[in-house]
């Protein structure tokens, strides 16, 4: 056998390289278009503007939640639900910690139990009733959003926090202090950089989730529904019952933002907060390289995908000249692009190919 | 009679691996040429250069009385090549006759359809073909046999002088077959030529005039079909004296470990069967028979409507996954559909039937894994170099043995194979065929479900015929000859004994 017997070819290595993790190379690339729009600004980039990617809530919670809808598109669904449910989930939260007079436990059950139950609703309607994910998950975003608006209008402020149609985490609890000046907002100083703690959180779950996707069978079964749901089954995979469980995981994955999303900002109004967030977590799953189609793409790539997004946000607010209404515009055109590069790329590389071919065969 | 097609010198290397050195092929007009090979052979590649898909290195073709040096698709459709492939490319939601005239639709000058006269040439191509078919039905409603039909009408309608078809008969039954091959001759009679490309001899032997035969991309043999026998093919193919003798030898059989009471479900109904430890037994029948659901329903995948399946004397039922613990497996039919996962390494795609048993310790332990691999990698002499490679860099015949090797790995000792040999060239079936006996030889039972009477008679024990749901008869190995079984399986028994009585 003369396996991998081949020597290695620096330039098949780079082209390796750049098409397994070609995420990456898309936020260096964003990234350095953010260094120069900042300086073309006459700032300095320093680092103060990468802990500011780290910690933008485009990253910390858009992410953590995309990192649920990566495994949810990996399997061949979508979730439009994701902004409602983190708007209701976050309401709960806040509630919970203020009825309690601030306890911390108490809050966190709440956020990933609410998160939970969302996302099993989805799941269940999905999976075992078997009804296309994308009209489910538009009911229950509709339903999620209207819910919290309707109750956060007829809730007594004591427990609301607020008297203006929002939630509040109240200030005078003992627990306040940490939770939103610590853990929320606060962040850790190494030499000249501070790295956010809730950034620790979401790379904390990052890799945990690399584990699960790439280290566990159960890993391997959620990209083997996507991948043929038919051979799933016919190797023993309960296709149905991991179709719930990744809608049931992204679950609490939004009751793990919604309590950062309490922590980090200490308020959601249900009329505005999250909206169009399940768009700018497809988003940061494409842009991480997850195939639409379902069955490919990589947690890692997820992470990068929520890294550049926020950049290109940064981008676009950092360029005087735009207009607050035509910002949206432009986020829209970035994303077409650079995912014209990713899936255009390989078709033109084919197409150069095989003209070099057709030069180098010999002519009668 | 005058030369419709002629290839020769042709060279085609993929990154510096020879796929096809200097190779020919002529093919006369009004011909069945039928072109031979085991998988990786070379056909699809020439085959692909032929109708422009693939850019050819050096050679030359000549089509018609014209040479081609650079074809393109369009340029080797307008000429008259049609490929007929193996995967229907007919569109199921639209009719037979917009089938037929898809892009191509006649329009007045308005550009709205004219989709009266469109019906009526498409009933008279049928008729002059002999294909009962109304052009108003929706494809969708079809049998696999109908649409193969309606492909290779599509293709004539378009004026094809060249048609290639890439294994025809897959997914048909024998009657349709021999219809099929009605059309063929026929056309053939209109001066129509034919690249036939198939694994089964006795087809070859009763539709081809001539064949070539290439091997690991090199022209071994052509001559006329009736000149030689499929020992000798065979041979060409494989490269070496096919040793065509009888493998099978009488083992001691242990106790019952499968029995089938009155099991009925969707496609048959009072099945009883009794299976003993290490005994091979082969069903076989026609498509629709029901043999493949009995299979089916016996893994779980198809529900139970009365009756048991029981396993050591336990009924079992449920999901796939019960009959999994029950130490069971099944190798599905249609590699493709239900046992290729294109997104994944060839080790993952082994891996994933041994993890739903092993689902308690959930992390995966990557050395282990590996090493099961190479064991079973070794015992089924898998060409592969790289188990992270992906699944679809295999050819069929090794993808095959990676879902064989898939099933052995959740040590399973009863074996259900469902038309293993699907697609599969010469040389790994009787390999494949090997194993199921040597299975066999250790211990394991196996039930195959096949249409290869040839092969039945190679290893099985017994062997059950079904005709339209039901057990037709059960043979006993001595009793299986190619003619009794298809007595059975085309119920021509029973219309026998009618017309005596």
């Amino acid at each position: 056998m003369t396996r991998k017997a081949n020597k290695i070819q620096p330039h098949k290595l780079l082209a390796e390289c750049w098409s397994k993790y070609s995420y990456i190379f898309v936020f260096v690339l964003i990234l350095i278009v953010y260094a120069i729009t900042i300086n073309a600004n006459g700032n300095h980039f320093n680092p103060g503007h990468i802990s500011g990617i780290l910690s933008s809530q485009n990253t910390v919670i858009v992410g953590t939640m995309a990192i649920g809808m990566a495994m949810i598109i990996i399997t061949g669904q979508i979730d439009l639900s994701l902004g409602s449910s983190l708007v209701l989930c976050t309401g709960v939260t806040i509630v919970s910690y203020n009825a309690t007079g601030g306890n911390v436990l108490v809050m966190l059950l709440a956020a990933l139990g609410s998160g939970l139950i969302c996302g099993l609703i989805n799941g269940v309607l999905v999976g075992y009733a078997k009804m296309p994910a994308f009209i489910v998950t538009l009911g229950t975003m509709l339903i999620y959003r209207s819910l919290t608006l309707s109750v956060v209008r007829e809730m007594d402020p004591a427990l609301t926090g607020s008297s203006s149609s929002q939630f509040s985490m109240i200030s005078d609890m003992p627990s306040y202090e940490f939770l939103r000046m610590r853990f929320g907002t606060g962040s850790l100083r190494l030499g000249s950089i501070q790295i956010p703690y809730i950034s620790f959180l979401f790379v904390a779950i990052t890799l945990f989730f690399i584990f699960l996707m790439s280290n566990t069978k159960y890993g391997k079964s959620v990209y083997a529904v996507g991948s043929n749901a038919k051979t799933a089954r016919l190797t023993g995979i309960n296709v149905e019952g991991v179709k719930v469980s990744v809608f049931a995981v992204t679950g609490l994955l939004v009751g793990v933002a919604s309590f950062i999303q309490a922590c980090k900002i200490g308020n959601v109004t249900p009329a505005s907060s999250g909206t169009s967030y399940e768009m700018y977590a497809i988003a940061a799953v494409v842009l991480g390289g997850v195939s639409m189609a379902g069955g490919r793409g990589k947690i890692l790539g997820v992470f990068f995908g929520a890294l550049s997004y926020t950049t290109i946000n940064f981008i676009i607010v950092s360029i005087p000249a735009l207009s607050p209404d035509i910002q949206n515009t432009f986020q829209g055109l970035v994303l077409i692009v650079v995912i014209l590069v990713q899936t255009a790329g390989p078709v033109i590389k084919e197409k150069i190919i095989s003209l070099r071919q057709r030069a180098k065969a010999p002519k009668q | 009679m005058n030369t419709m097609l002629q290839m020769w010198g042709i060279s085609k290397s993929f990154g510096g691996v020879h796929a096809l050195t200097d190779v020919h092929l002529d093919v006369e007009k009004g011909e069945i040429h039928a072109l031979l090979g085991e998988n990786g052979a070379g056909k699809s590649t020439l085959m692909n250069i032929l109708t422009g898909v693939v850019p050819l290195d050096e050679g030359h073709i000549e089509f018609d009385g014209k040479v081609y040096t650079y074809p393109t698709i369009r340029q080797m459709e307008d000429a008259g090549i049609a490929f007929v492939h193996q995967e229907l490319s007919v569109i199921n939601d639209l009719t037979v006759y917009e089938n037929i005239f898809l892009n191509r639709e006649i329009r007045n000058k308005w550009h709205v359809l004219e989709k009266k006269q469109m019906i009526d040439q498409t009933r008279e191509l049928f008729q002059r073909l002999g294909v009962d078919m109304d052009p108003m039905t929706m494809v969708s409603e079809l049998k696999t046999s109908e649409k193969q039909l309606l492909e290779i009408c599509r293709a004539l309608h378009a004026n094809a002088k060249l048609l290639i078809l890439d294994e025809p008969t897959t997914a048909l039954s024998n009657e349709e077959i021999s219809h099929l091959f009605e059309i063929l001759k026929k056309m053939k009679a209109e001066g129509t030529s034919f690249i036939f490309i198939s694994h089964k001899m006795p087809e070859i032997f009763a539709i081809a005039d001539r064949y070539t035969v290439f091997r690991n991309g090199r022209f071994i043999s052509s001559g006329l079909i009736r000149d030689t026998d499929s020992r000798r093919l065979t041979s060409d193919m494989i490269g070496q004296e096919y040793a065509d003798k009888d493998v099978y030898h009488t083992r001691t059989l242990g106790d019952v470990v499968l029995e089938l009471k009155d099991f009925t479900g969707h496609g048959f109904r009072d099945v009883n069967l009794r299976v003993q430890k290490g005994e091979i037994v082969a069903f076989t029948g026609l498509a629709g028979s029901g043999a493949s659901e009995v299979l089916q329903t016996m893994f779980g995948v198809l529900p139970i409507v009365s009756g048991s399946v029981e396993v050591h004397g336990k009924s079992i039922s449920g999901n796939i996954s019960r009959f999994m613990e029950h130490r069971m497996a099944m190798l599905p039919s249609n590699r493709k559909e239900n046992s290729v996962i294109p997104d994944m390494t060839i080790q993952e795609n082994f891996q994933i039937a041994e993890h739903t048993l092993s689902r308690r310790k959930p992390v995966i332990h990557q050395k282990k894994e590996a090493a099961a691999f190479e064991r079973l990698h070794t015992m089924l002499r898998i060409k592969s170099d790289d188990p992270q490679d992906p699944i679809n860099s295999l050819s069929g015949g090794n993808q095959q043995k990676i879902f064989l090797a898939r099933w052995l790995n959740t040590d399973a000792d009863i074996l259900i194979f469902d038309n293993p040999t699907q697609g599969v060239d010469v040389g790994a079936k009787a390999e494949i065929y090997q194993l199921i006996l040597q299975f066999a030889q250790e211990g394991k039972t196996v039930i195959i479900n096949t249409l290869e009477i040839p092969e039945i008679k190679k290893v099985s024990d017994r062997c059950v015929v079904f005709y339209d749901g039901a057990v037709a008869k059960i043979f006993n190995h001595d009793e299986i000859t190619e003619q009794s079984v298809m007595m059975y399986s085309t119920n021509a028994v029973a219309e026998a004994r009618k017309s005596e009585a």
